[in-house]
């Protein structure tokens, strides 16, 4: 039904112009054809009617005919007086010539041609290829012709008129709605198709339809444009992960070589090292202080290989996460405190997120974590508030700070692009753990970030 | 009678170097070696040991689980708690679930059969490289008046400030005023120092603590 709307549409208002159209021809010509014995009956009837009372009233007065002007005769009343229908009738001599007829009837004389058979009705056609019934009847003895004729034109030309009329008025409904269905096909099902076809083989996120369909209504290329936009859209979004993920690559290229440095350059010296006094010891076995040297100097190694190491571990991921997240928040605070030189207060309720899963207790934690470097680092703030609190069904993180604050921008996300990864690497982390990130802050008076996941 | 004692740890390197360390000091016995959290129970239960040596991280279950175990047993058994990791918070969970001390495994034989000494005479022993962390050079401490000990014993047991305020039916505020006045005698930055600090210096009991 959806694809052969067309042909539905056509048949639709074909179907009834034709049959009506077909009906019509076929009145139209039965009727004709009736009208047709009518006026050769009735032409034949006169004719014949006319010859009689020629013969009869007039028929022995030949010479009296021929001597006098035919206005003159008894059945000039008659022939004045004309017919009753559209027609003439005139009485002729053998040689064609007219004797008596009624008003009009010189017309008869064209008509009039010597082999037409007599007491017989036909169709002919004068110069002006006008249709005409004519008959012609013998007047007994007398040599004299009446003939008889009926005009179509006058006849039947109105009749004819209308009756032709209404097929052609049918034909030109018919005729406008092939009309319509054309331009209902150019203008909407041809661009729905066309759209529709673009829609299906657009490869998302790359390629561009159309923006404008000149053919199509209003409403479709409305659609259209609306279609545009959104392929904009997603050309726009691909672009984006492009770069967002070059962006992620980037960063884990850049841990990967920071973490290789920070072991060349310390545990592995360290190692290093190690072995050298080990060695040494091995072969001043015989001198008792030179070795025990080498051998202080060689635990001095290992121990410091085992703090770097260990704070290598606490930055890669704190092995202390395994203690909850009150714990790791409350070591958190107390590192960074010392570090960053501010004051960190960590007011966790007990038991508040004891069932929480690793994955959101490592992502409020690098979440606290990156809050509390952009407070010291970005905002100036000496003080700043840590909260793990229940809310409804949430269980939210709450970092408040009084440093200068910032213009919260709309998009985190796109922050990215522009390499301010922090905000937007937060919004993630709570993202994939089914959490959200809520950013208040204010220029001057501070940030209050609320990190917040549903309580399991 | 020497200390009977029982290692559990999962490293076999570090559990033939504790041995061979603990083996040197003529007043220890070793009982007894295990390389995971479930055969460390077993063996603790079989044998009773003085004092079990556990790391706080093995396959099976981890160090501060069997502790916790442990205190729940009632057994006379007093766990120290040996480990690479220096977080302070390893050493509260610890505490927390019943240790009765705390090492790293960087620390010297000496500090650790002085460890392990201690615990058995039913002492507390935190690691000098903790303590250092925590306080300097040995003071004595200014006394801490009953509610300040009240507040700083509920904090140690991980209430937050409106837990503890609630507890005691007193604000919020005058809960951390009093924390304050805390650390300010202690010589603390922050609770956990304060808590370390307070059984340090025997102003608060492990007992306190974990009851």
């Amino acid at each position: 039904m959806k694809r052969r709307l067309l042909a539905v549409l056509t048949f639709a208002i074909l179907l009834p112009s034709v049959s009506v159209l077909l009906t019509a021809g076929v009145g139209i010509f039965q009727h004709q054809r009736a009208i047709q014995t009518v006026a050769r009956t009735y032409v034949q009837d006169l004719a014949e009617s006319t010859a009689s009372r020629v013969e009869m009233g007039w028929g022995l007065t030949e010479s009296l005919f021929s001597a006098k002007p035919p206005s003159q005769f008894g059945g000039n009343r008659f022939f004045a007086g004309g017919v009753g229908i559209p027609g003439w009738i005139a009485v002729l001599d053998s040689q064609g010539r007219v004797v008596m007829s009624t008003p009009g009837a010189q017309i008869l004389a064209k008509l009039w041609q010597p082999q037409m058979p007599i007491g017989q009705a036909i169709e002919t056609k004068n110069e002006e290829d006008e249709a005409f019934t004519v008959a012609v009847y013998p007047a007994g003895t007398t040599g004299l012709f009446v003939i008889a004729a009926v005009s179509w034109k006058e006849l039947l030309g109105p009749m004819l008129r209308f009756g032709l009329l209404w097929p052609i008025l049918v034909g030109l409904v018919g005729l406008a709605g092939l009309v319509g269905v054309y331009a209902l096909w150019k203008a909407v099902i041809s661009p729905l198709k066309s759209l529709e076809e673009e829609v299906s083989s657009l490869e998302w996120g790359k390629d561009l339809p159309n923006p404008r369909d000149e053919a199509a209504v209003a409403e479709i290329g409305k659609l259209r444009e609306e279609f545009f936009h959104l392929a904009q859209t997603a050309i726009d979004r691909a672009t984006l992960w492009k770069r967002y993920a070059l962006d992620l690559v980037r960063v884990q290229e850049d841990e990967r070589s920071s973490l290789a440095r920070e072991l060349h350059d310390g545990p592995l010296q360290d190692v290093t090292a190690m072995i050298q006094r080990a060695r040494l010891a091995a072969i001043a076995d015989t001198e008792e202080a030179g070795r025990t040297r080498h051998l202080d100097l060689l635990e001095e190694a290992a121990q410091s290989a085992v703090r770097e190491i260990r704070s290598l571990c606490d930055e890669l991921s704190p092995p202390w996460l395994e203690l909850g997240l009150a714990g790791s928040l409350t070591e958190l605070a107390e590192r960074l405190s010392r570090q960053l030189g501010i004051k960190i207060l960590v007011e966790a309720d007990s038991g508040v997120a004891e069932d929480l899963s690793k994955e959101r207790i490592i992502a409020l934690f690098r979440v606290a974590q990156e809050a509390l470097h952009n407070s010291a680092r970005h905002g100036g703030a000496q003080e700043v508030s840590v909260r793990l609190f229940r809310e409804e069904a949430s269980l939210v993180l709450e970092l408040e700070d009084f440093g200068s604050g910032f213009d919260v921008p709309a998009d985190l996300a796109r922050l990215r692009v522009l390499g301010h990864r922090g905000l937007a690497n937060m919004e993630e982390r709570m993202a994939l753990v089914g959490g959200i990130l809520e950013v208040e802050s204010t220029p001057g008076q501070g940030t209050r970030i609320r990190a917040r996941v549903p309580a399991e | 009678m020497g200390i009977r004692v029982v290692i559990a740890d999962d490293h076999p390197m570090t559990r033939a170097g504790l041995v061979a360390t603990l083996e040197r000091e003529a007043d220890f016995e070793i009982v007894g070696t295990a390389s995971d959290g479930i055969e460390a129970w077993r063996i603790i239960r079989e044998k009773t040991p003085d004092v079990a040596l556990v790391d706080i991280r093995m396959p099976g279950e981890d160090g501060v689980s069997l502790v916790r175990r442990v205190k729940d047993s009632g057994l006379p058994v007093s766990s120290l708690m040996l480990t690479s990791y220096d977080a302070k918070q390893y050493v509260m969970a610890s505490l927390r679930a019943g240790a009765k001390g705390y090492i790293l495994k960087t620390a010297s034989p000496e500090d650790l059969a002085g460890a392990i000494r201690t615990v058995a005479k039913g002492g507390i022993y935190l690691d000098a490289e903790i303590s250092r962390v925590v306080g300097g050079q040995e003071i004595v401490p200014e006394a801490l008046s009953n509610r300040e000990r009240e507040v700083l014993i509920l904090t140690s047991k991980g209430l937050s400030s409106k837990e503890t305020a609630g507890h005691l039916f007193i604000s919020e505020r005058t809960v951390q005023t009093h924390l304050a006045s805390v650390y300010d005698k202690l010589g603390a930055r922050n609770k956990t120092e304060a808590m370390l600090l307070a059984l340090k210096y025997g102003v608060m009991t492990l007992e306190e603590l974990i009851e």
